[in-house]
């Protein structure tokens, strides 16, 4: 049995920039193996959002949980710890690295000397690609990321949230430099993972590519919520609506 | 027939040679390891034939380059390990003309070697880190601060001993460990040969190598993935001031004296060493192969002049040619790279 509390809250949370109030009070959850839609127009607080659920900012007020209990995200890596992986428009990778060195990069496989196993990483490396991450091109594990197109790039970024066994993914505009083609895989790669248990956030002002995927919207405007509705209970009209009238 | 049959014999072989051909080309060190080769052949068969006029494969010559190559090399190495980082360090000239002296002064004032070349690279290694905080702390340009460390330990070398050459007299065994001979190769070309194994390992198959690589590649992306770049950073800081002095260790032994002077200039010799081998000015590229092959160029190159009694600005031209040519190849590479 999974317990009720959901895999990511958001409680009351403010965040202040000097004067500059960037979110408001804002509350909303996100429960195993579901994928929310953070939608809203520029300036909605979307993005500073991101940056507090992946522990680069900090609330001024309010908290965030996971699995129901308290936490604070101080850096990346307690985020990283706690399950979450950001994938951002502009993905972090190195160009000059291989595939296989950028999944494993900071998370090395070494041996008690802390060389490299490298054959078992290109081993992996080609796993993953192959069974998690279908997106066509990608042929070896050795080729240089800066040779990769840009929905490729972002395959690499998600075979490795998929092999580190990631909870939430928080995509945040991650069909802006896409093709059409590369869009549709990406959110296809989101509905696999949400079979295999593994929730997404998906962080965009393009309601269609939300609504194709998300279980539930989360509309965001002048930092805080104004609208959570479940897709059974919506249109894309009303979303339309209340992203652009509010 | 016969005649056929040997062009279809000899067509897919010709393909197969040149997709090898690209293949080695596309490699990190691939386009200087040709040039290194064909320039090798080239003074190997016009040494066999004019073994008068031009004494390349002579004994006495293969030990000169055997001497020179080990000093640049550990200067090179230091560098190059730092550029792949993303950073520059322009004071190892002088850092590794003032822990040479501080050695020397100190085996003259009795201080047993042994314990005098560790103090040597303990200050190399302080000085490099002293340059990484100042660069991370301020977020500034390494190449500033490493500008004011190179004036600023020059300035120091005066300071501390003057204007005057220093002997170096460390005793038969540390003498033999440095500049001796084994198996006919020179005591400091096998240190180099160590280090460059060492290097290699380090920097391709451990995981400080590929933080290092990501730390100079992307950042950014390193720092989100939860390296930290800072130490990484400062580590290649160090190793660049540590390998720094471990040259002038090298370089003293050898001559067995110290002259105020010697490092001007060594800085910028390694960094194009560095270029040569193919290491990207912007970082998170390049090997360690590509480095020391940058290095055993310049030598080679400067050895050739030498044999063929070519005015010295002829060398400083060449080498010049050199570095253009090869951060344009780099460029040309790294565009198709990321394209």
């Amino acid at each position: 049995m999974t317990s009720a509390a959901p895999l990511l809250g958001l409680h009351d949370v403010s965040k202040r920039f000097g004067t500059l109030t960037a979110l408001k009070n804002l509350s909303f959850h996100v429960n195993e193996g579901e994928v929310v839609g953070l939608l809203g127009d520029n300036g909605a607080g979307k993005s500073t959002t991101v940056n507090l659920i992946s522990g680069i900012h900090q609330p001024t007020s309010g908290y965030i949980s996971v699995d129901g209990k308290q936490t604070l995200f101080t850096c990346r890596t307690d985020s990283a710890d706690a399950g979450v992986e950001t994938i951002y428009q502009n993905t972090a990778l190195v160009d000059s690295l291989s595939i296989t060195r950028n999944i494993f990069m900071g998370r090395e496989r070494v041996n008690g000397m802390g060389f490299l196993k490298q054959s078992e990483m290109r081993e992996i490396a080609m796993e993953v690609l192959k069974s998690a991450v279908h997106i066509s091109g990608i042929d070896s594990p050795d080729k240089l990321v800066g040779q990769l197109s840009g929905g490729q790039k972002q395959a690499v970024a998600i075979a490795r949230a998929v092999f580190f066994k990631r909870r939430v993914l928080l995509l945040d505009e991650p069909t802006s430099a896409l093709s059409v083609r590369e869009t549709e895989a990406l959110l296809n790669q989101v509905l696999k993972l949400k079979a295999e248990n593994v929730s997404s956030v998906l962080v965009t002002h393009n309601l269609y590519h939300a609504y194709q995927v998300c279980d539930r919207f989360v509309i965001m405007s002048h930092g805080t919520k104004v609208f959570d509705v479940a897709k059974a209970d919506t249109t894309i009209g009303q979303l339309t609506e209340y992203v652009v009238l509010t | 027939m016969t005649i056929s049959s040997t062009d279809g014999g000899a067509v897919p072989s010709r393909t197969a040679r040149s997709s090898l051909a690209r293949q080695l080309l596309a490699k990190p060190a691939g386009s200087i390891f040709v040039v290194f080769a064909l320039i090798q052949i080239a003074c190997i068969v016009a040494g066999l034939l004019f073994p008068d006029d031009f004494r390349y494969l002579s004994p006495q010559n293969l030990t000169i380059l055997m001497k020179a190559v080990p000093v640049l090399g550990c200067l090179a190495l230091g560098a190059g390990v730092l550029m792949i980082a993303g950073e520059f360090d322009l004071s190892i000239g002088s850092v590794y003309t003032l822990t040479a002296i501080i050695m020397a002064v100190q085996v003259g004032d009795g201080m047993s070697a042994f314990l005098a070349a560790p103090l040597a690279i303990l200050i190399g290694v302080a000085i490099g880190m002293l340059n990484g905080v100042i660069t991370l702390r301020f977020g500034l340009p390494s190449f500033i601060v490493t500008l004011g460390g190179l004036l600023f330990w020059r300035g120091a070398v005066l300071l501390y001993n003057g204007a005057v050459q220093v002997r170096f007299d460390p005793g038969p065994a540390f003498s033999s460990l440095f500049s001796g001979t084994l198996f006919g190769l020179n005591a400091a070309f096998i240190w180099i040969i160590l280090l460059v194994v060492v290097f290699h390992l380090l920097m391709h198959n451990h995981w400080f190598g590929n933080h290092v690589f990501a730390t100079g590649g992307n950042r950014a992306a390193a720092t989100a993935i939860g390296i930290n770049v800072k130490r990484i950073k400062i580590a290649a800081f160090a190793i660049a001031g540590g390998m720094a002095a471990f040259a002038g260790i090298l370089a003293t032994s050898r001559v067995g004296s110290v002259q105020p002077g010697q490092g001007t200039g060594l800085e910028l010799q390694a960094i194009a060493a560095c270029v040569i081998g193919g290491l990207s000015l912007n970082g998170g590229r390049g090997s360690v192969i590509g480095i020391f092959l940058g290095v055993l160029l310049i030598h080679t190159i400067t050895n050739v002049l030498l044999l063929v009694r070519a005015p010295g600005f002829y060398l400083e031209m060449f080498i010049a040619t050199l570095i253009v040519g090869a951060a344009i190849l780099n460029q040309f590479i790294e565009r198709k790279g990321s394209a």
